[in-house]
């Protein structure tokens, strides 16, 4: 990792230069925090029977995930390096002291506990067979292993297939997304894609648009290049530029078992693997050292900034007036911008108030939808036995709405932190990071739907209804039938009874009809306002932290650059006073200040340019700024626009 | 058993043309219904895009007409009836029916459709002397869940009209996997035919079974293993009459075999075995590499097209295990693809009761027609119609069967099987219904008829027996009278 090394000591330089700005060193702290995380993460995705699973177990040579003739993964497996091989299943822990928490692995992922578990074993925890419909309740499963491939910081993530009947797996698999750098789309050779999946594709387009495409199984296909082709048609109507590998995790499978080299050419593994080093690993690698440039440069900036005032107000003393007077004006202006009614904040507090509003119509709109639904179907027949499929639609349209409501206020969310930006200053200003689609657990604290009685009678509830109905027309007519002469229990009576005990009896089951009916509406409605409530309050508050992520963002660029004028303000004003032989040593000493400054600036400067020849496999980056566990954390670049 | 159901239904559409002799448009509907009553039953194939659906019809046709291709290829709905000469018919959504060359190309059917747009094409009628169509016409239709909307809107709109019976009656629905696309198109069929007539008519199909497991030898074994996981699946249940599994392209291969793939497969039979395997690992690589001795490569181009890997690998390893001549070796490959699993099912679920569904298909046509008649025509056939639908057995057997298998009636899982069984839930032959084997002699069909009508008795009598599950005890019963009454007096 000689790359990684090397912008480690620039960035330390860089530390070492700042002296007592603590805003700046805070800021090349928290680049050097993200260089010391090497994860670049790629997720598997596709509908079910793809060969997502057999993909990856191809790509890392072992049989990791397990691969069966019916669905197999029910649990999302990541796959990174490590030595020795292991595996750990996460679940979620019951005692809050869990011992050993990763917060990297999935984002906010605190309160679980890490079971190690035997490799060979795994497939009881993460296939379907093993864990059907994932009763033992596992998040995830994470193996280790020793391979090249994965060195470079490289984490393969294969996911429940979608498009199945379990409509919950497309939303697990969809909340996966935005901690994913790239995403690996797989569809086999037997057909050209479908309408669900190039749906399914474009919506995951909008979470993550790094995207890349898989065509498997082409050894079982001998029509797959017509495939491919019809194949990349679509894709371009999706998006441009997206790639299409066909391969044969079969026939890589085979090479390595019989070390043949021709055959895993033929697999058509090695484009994949080539375009996931250079494109996927070095893309990241290569916005890495982007930012890492970025972040010095910036501090660079700052600080000859008063250097370079300080400088001038020695060498030429008779200007300095009018240099403390023109800094002064740009550090006016820098201190609008940190003011509440800068225009700025005016955008940013007013976009967030409307985009709540937005986003609780959109949320009403959705489930009121869903509910309108539902009660027809309640109206329709008995809702009794059929509840339990009941709630589960249920549960399954409302986390789908819910789902599509997060993206939603996702993409608004984004657009807005851009719409401050231009607001915010002319040169192109780095955004925060925002998260929001992040659905993982929103539905968490809405109660399960109450159960409810399926309206069946024993036999002898059945019979008291009957009686209590029969009972009035016995009496009834007994007594009437009495003024004949005859006994209170006759064939007339009797026979009356048994009329009017009927009728009781089905009179009684409509009334209960209507009444599970209305119940079940009851419930339903109950339901539906719980999840507005509970999801309203959660979107508010990823919102609201949104602001806040956005409104501190900004304004600690406004304060640097703020603290960085007045400084030079001061440096100036403290020139003019020097006498002449402290001038030339302060002089030479901010000339080699200066040098150092500049010597700093011009090696970050070539770091995006120059890709080291040798370090292709192993760059160890981490790039997209989704990935870091806080939105705060992210200032990455800023281009202080100069006074 | 006699069919008060087919002459009844016969009987009123005679009534109704009295009744509408003056209204030509009318007329045509009910002659149109006469013809469906009179002609083969008609079925359906549909299922998403690429499932094998044009396969599966050539497979069952016995022969390869309709075309095939590695895209999406078929776009209009077609249907393939008996016919003494080769004929095709255009029929467009307006305007008079045409007819189209007949050509072939590699024994494929090709439709020039000239300067008509598939747009504007209600449906092609292909007419063919095939032995198979004889007593059933089928019905291609384009996939559901395709990228170009409209073929799948033209497919959707076919299987499932809004205000007029399906032109089909019965459908054999394809599908890879369940997909939630096919459940919820099941779930509409089930939705509008059944609703109007009360039954479930569709058999599920597991396509392209010899590619669940990747082409392995073994991949039928996995296949019939999750097609019965999913005719257990109580999402599929009510909908579908069963789930069977058929290796599409092996079954429509075999059945149209020729003696040089016979011989090319021999060849690959007496080839060394590690040589053989690799050399079919991947059928680009089967295509491309030099050997064996014999056999060139648009030979095996030709045989991978047409077998797959699965149907080489299936068909080397029948000869290796001793058989020696082609038809035996297209018998073999046949039974194992599942197609003659698919055609007894065909037979049992459909074929018996053809007059009954068709009648029911006529009865809703009838009904449809009532409903934008005049209300002094209609009053006149709407009492017959009425007493019809509530009077013939095998209507309410069938209404029976859809509620047993959507809502069930109160009654024990154990009796619910066998009542599905006894009204004809697995085949309508006395001994599906009393799950004898089919050889089974006429004492022992009415011994076990009389035993199950005892039993059923009981039930029927039992006072706690809910008022729904008497009605079905009825049914049942009268179904169990039916098949003893139908036996030639043995005592």
């Amino acid at each position: 990792m000689a790359e990684t090394g090397h912008m480690s000591t620039l960035v330390e330089q860089g530390m070492a230069l700042v002296g007592d700005r603590n805003d700046l060193r805070r800021r090349l702290e928290n680049t050097l925090n993200r260089l010391g995380d090497p994860s670049v993460r790629v997720i598997v995705v596709g509908e079910f029977k793809q060969g997502k699973s057999q993909l990856i177990n191809a790509l890392v040579n072992a049989p990791v995930c397990p691969v069966d003739d019916d669905i197999a993964t029910s649990v999302p497996t990541v796959v990174r390096q490590g030595d020795p091989a292991s595996a750990v299943v996460l679940v979620p822990g019951q005692h809050s002291s869990a011992p050993a928490l990763e917060g990297e692995t999935g984002g906010g992922e605190s309160g679980l506990e890490r079971q190690p578990v035997q490799l060979d074993q795994l497939a009881e925890y993460v296939s379907e067979k093993g864990n059907p419909g994932n009763t033992k309740n596992i998040v995830a499963a994470e193996v280790s292993l020793p391979r090249k491939l994965l060195a470079g910081g490289l984490t393969i993530v294969d996911s429940p297939g979608v498009g199945g009947l379990g409509s919950t797996h497309t939303l697990t698999t969809l909340t996966a997304l935005p901690s994913a750098h790239a995403m690996v789309f797989v569809s086999d050779a037997s057909q050209e894609y479908t309408e669900p999946e190039m749906r399914f594709l474009r919506q995951a387009m909008r979470i993550s648009p790094n995207v890349m495409c898989v065509l498997s199984k082409t050894d079982l296909y001998p029509s797959w290049h017509q495939i491919a082709e019809l194949d990349q048609r679509h894709l371009a109507g999706v998006g441009p530029d997206i790639p299409l590998f066909p391969v044969s995790s079969e026939l890589r499978l085979h090479a390595a078992r019989l070390q043949d080299p021709e055959l895993n050419t033929e697999s058509g593994f090695p484009a994949l693997i080539g375009h996931l080093r250079n494109n996927i690993v070095g893309g990241a690698a290569r916005m890495q050292r982007r930012s890492v440039s970025n972040d010095l440069l910036s501090v660079t900036e700052n600080l000859r900034l008063a250097l370079q005032s300080e400088l001038e107000a020695l060498e030429n003393p008779a200007g300095t007036p009018q240099m403390i007077a023109g800094l002064n004006a740009a550090k006016e202006d820098a201190d609008s911008l940190r003011k509440r009614s800068a225009r700025w904040q005016i955008t940013l507090n007013d976009g967030i108030g409307d985009l709540i509003a937005d986003m609780e119509y959109d949320l009403r709109d959705r489930l009121r939808r869903i509910q309108r639904e539902a009660e027809t179907a309640i109206d329709q027949g008995d809702p009794g036995p059929a509840w339990e499929q009941f709630t589960q639609w249920l549960e399954q349209s409302t986390a789908a709405a819910v789902s599509d409501t997060f993206v939603w206020t996702s993409e608004r969310a984004q657009w807005l932190a851009t719409q401050v930006a231009e607001h915010f200053s002319e040169d192109e200003v780095a955004l925060p990071a925002l998260k929001v689609a992040n659905t993982g657990g929103v539905l968490d604290p809405v109660a399960d739907i109450q159960e409810m009685k399926d309206g069946r009678l024993g036999p002898l509830q059945k019979m008291l209804i009957g009686m209590r109905g029969s009972y009035g027309g016995v009496l009834m007519f007994g007594l009437l039938t009495g003024l004949f002469g005859m006994a209170l229990i006759n064939p007339l009576s009797v026979g009356a009874g048994l009329m009017l005990g009927r009728k009781a009896y089905r009179e009684d089951k409509e009334a209960r009809l209507k009444q599970r009916q209305s119940e079940a509406k009851i419930l339903v409605r109950k339901h539906v306002d719980d999840v507005v409530f509970q999801v309203g309050k959660q979107l508010k508050d990823r919102l609201r932290l949104v602001q806040r992520a956005t409104r501190d963002h900004f304004t600690e660029i406004a304060e640097e650059h703020h603290r960085s004028l007045t400084e030079s303000v001061a440096a100036a004003q403290k020139a003019a006073a020097t006498y002449a032989v402290e001038r030339d040593m302060r002089i030479k000493e901010i000339r080699n200040q200066l040098k150092a400054v500049d010597a700093l600036a011009k090696a970050a400067q070539q770091l995006p340019q120059d890709p080291p020849a040798g370090a292709r496999a192993s760059t160890a980056p981490q790039a997209t700024p989704q990935a870091t566990p806080a939105p705060q954390a992210t200032t990455e670049t800023s281009a202080v626009p100069a006074g | 058993m006699m069919d008060p159901g087919i002459a009844g239904a016969s009987d009123l559409l005679r009534q109704a043309k009295e009744i509408f002799q003056h209204d030509a448009a009318a007329l045509e509907v009910v002659n149109e219904l006469e013809g469906r009553l009179e002609g083969p039953l008609r079925i359906a194939v549909a299922g998403m895009v690429k499932a094998g659906k044009s396969t599966l019809l050539n497979a069952i046709i016995g022969e390869e007409i309709a075309p095939t291709d590695a895209g999406e290829c078929t776009r209009i709905v077609t249907w393939y009836r008996y016919g003494h000469t080769p004929r095709i018919t255009l029929h467009p959504i307006l305007g008079e029916p045409q007819a189209l060359p007949v050509t072939r190309k590699d024994g494929r059917l090709v439709f020039n459709l000239g300067d008509v747009r598939a747009e504007d094409v209600e449906r092609l009628v292909v007419d063919w002397p095939a032995a198979s169509l004889r007593d059933l016409t089928l019905i291609d239709t384009p996939g559901i869940a395709s990228l170009s909307q409209d073929v799948s809107e033209r497919s959707t709109e076919f299987l499932l009209p809004e205000d007029a019976p399906m032109a089909a009656d019965a459908v054999i629905y394809l599908m890879r996997h369940l997909h939630a696309s096919d459940v919820r198109f099941l779930e509409s069929f089930k939705d509008t035919a059944a609703g109007q007539s009360g039954t479930v008519n569709a058999l599920a199909v597991l396509s392209r079974a010899d590619e669940i497991g990747a082409g392995r030898i073994d991949s039928l074994i996995s296949a019939a293993v999750i097609a019965d996981r999913y005719s257990r699946d109580q999402n599929l249940r009510p909908l579908a009459l069963g789930v069977v599994p058929v290796a599409g392209l092996l079954a429509q291969s075999s059945r149209t075999m020729r003696q040089t793939d016979f011989e090319a497969m021999k060849v690959l039979a007496r080839m060394d075995r590690n040589q053989r395997e690799r050399l079919m690992l991947s059928a680009d690589l089967f295509v491309r590499a030099t050997g064996p001795a014999g056999l060139g490569q648009d030979a095996k181009a030709s045989l991978v097209q047409k077998f797959g890997l699965f149907g080489i690998r299936l068909g080397v390893a029948l000869i290796r295990g001793g058989i020696s001549n082609p038809t035996e070796l297209a018998h073999e490959l046949a039974r194992r693809s599942g197609l003659g699993q698919l055609l007894d099912n065909i037979a049992s679920l459909f074929q018996t009761r053809a007059d009954a569904l068709k009648a029911r298909a006529a009865v809703v046509g009838l009904e449809a027609l009532l409903r934008g008649s005049p209300r002094d025509v209609a009053l006149l056939l709407e009492a017959n119609l009425e007493r019809l639908k509530a009077g013939a057995h095998e209507f309410r057997e069938l209404k029976l069967l859809a509620t047993l298998r959507t809502e069930g009636l109160g009654l024990t899982p154990e009796l619910s099987a066998e009542a599905e069984r006894l009204v004809g839930g697995r085949g309508s032959t006395p001994p599906l219904r009393l799950g004898l084997d089919p050889a089974a002699t006429l004492e022992q069909i009415s011994e076990t008829a009389r035993s199950h009508l005892n039993r059923w008795r009981v039930i029927a009598e039992n006072p706690l027996t809910e008022p729904a599950a008497l009605d079905a005890c009825r049914i049942v019963l009268r179904s169990c009278e039916g098949m003893l009454a139908a036996i030639p007096a043995v005592r």
